[in-house]
């Protein structure tokens, strides 16, 4: 997360908002929001209808969910599908960029 | 566990920020581009 702060200014420079959905609830957002300054879009998704929605996948033995990401383009295709198979397993910002210039030829 | 596929609509989605404004998917759609970030917990 504080990966995505640092490099936010590039994604807005390419026409792109972040939104991070997460199974807390809203107090637990706010007051992560604004430990971190963060700029993000945040959803809490509690009763997790969009995470179920994108298959968010659930590790039961570590009961911990995965991360996952998915571009959306501007007319709502998915672009990227990244669904992590470890907690640490996250694209480089890198990646995600270059694939959000290609969108914007 | 059913997962979105590349290049197919993603689907669209109506949850409250947590400011408690409404926030839709497809709001962006003719915006802007998302990234969609599916965060674990914050701790």
């Amino acid at each position: 997360m504080a990966q995505l702060r640092q490099d936010y200014p590039e994604f807005v420079k390419r026409q792109a908002q972040v939104i991070v959905v997460g199974p807390e609830d809203a107090k637990a957002f706010e007051a992560y929001w604004q430990q971190h300054d963060l700029p993000f879009v945040g959803l809490p998704d509690p009763k997790a209808s969009v995470l179920k929605l994108y298959g968010q996948e659930v590790n039961l033995f570590k009961l911990g969910r995965m991360p996952a990401q998915v571009i959306v383009d501007k007319v709502g295709m998915a672009r990227f599908v990244h669904y992590g198979h470890s907690m640490s397993d996250i694209p480089e910002n890198a990646e995600v960029l270059a694939l959000l210039d290609q969108l914007n030829v | 566990m059913p997962k979105v596929s590349l290049n197919t609509p993603a689907p669209d989605f109506t949850l409250q920020n947590f400011q408690g404004e409404t926030v839709r998917l497809s709001d962006f759609h003719g915006k802007a581009h998302v990234l969609l970030v599916f965060n674990r917990t914050f701790v």
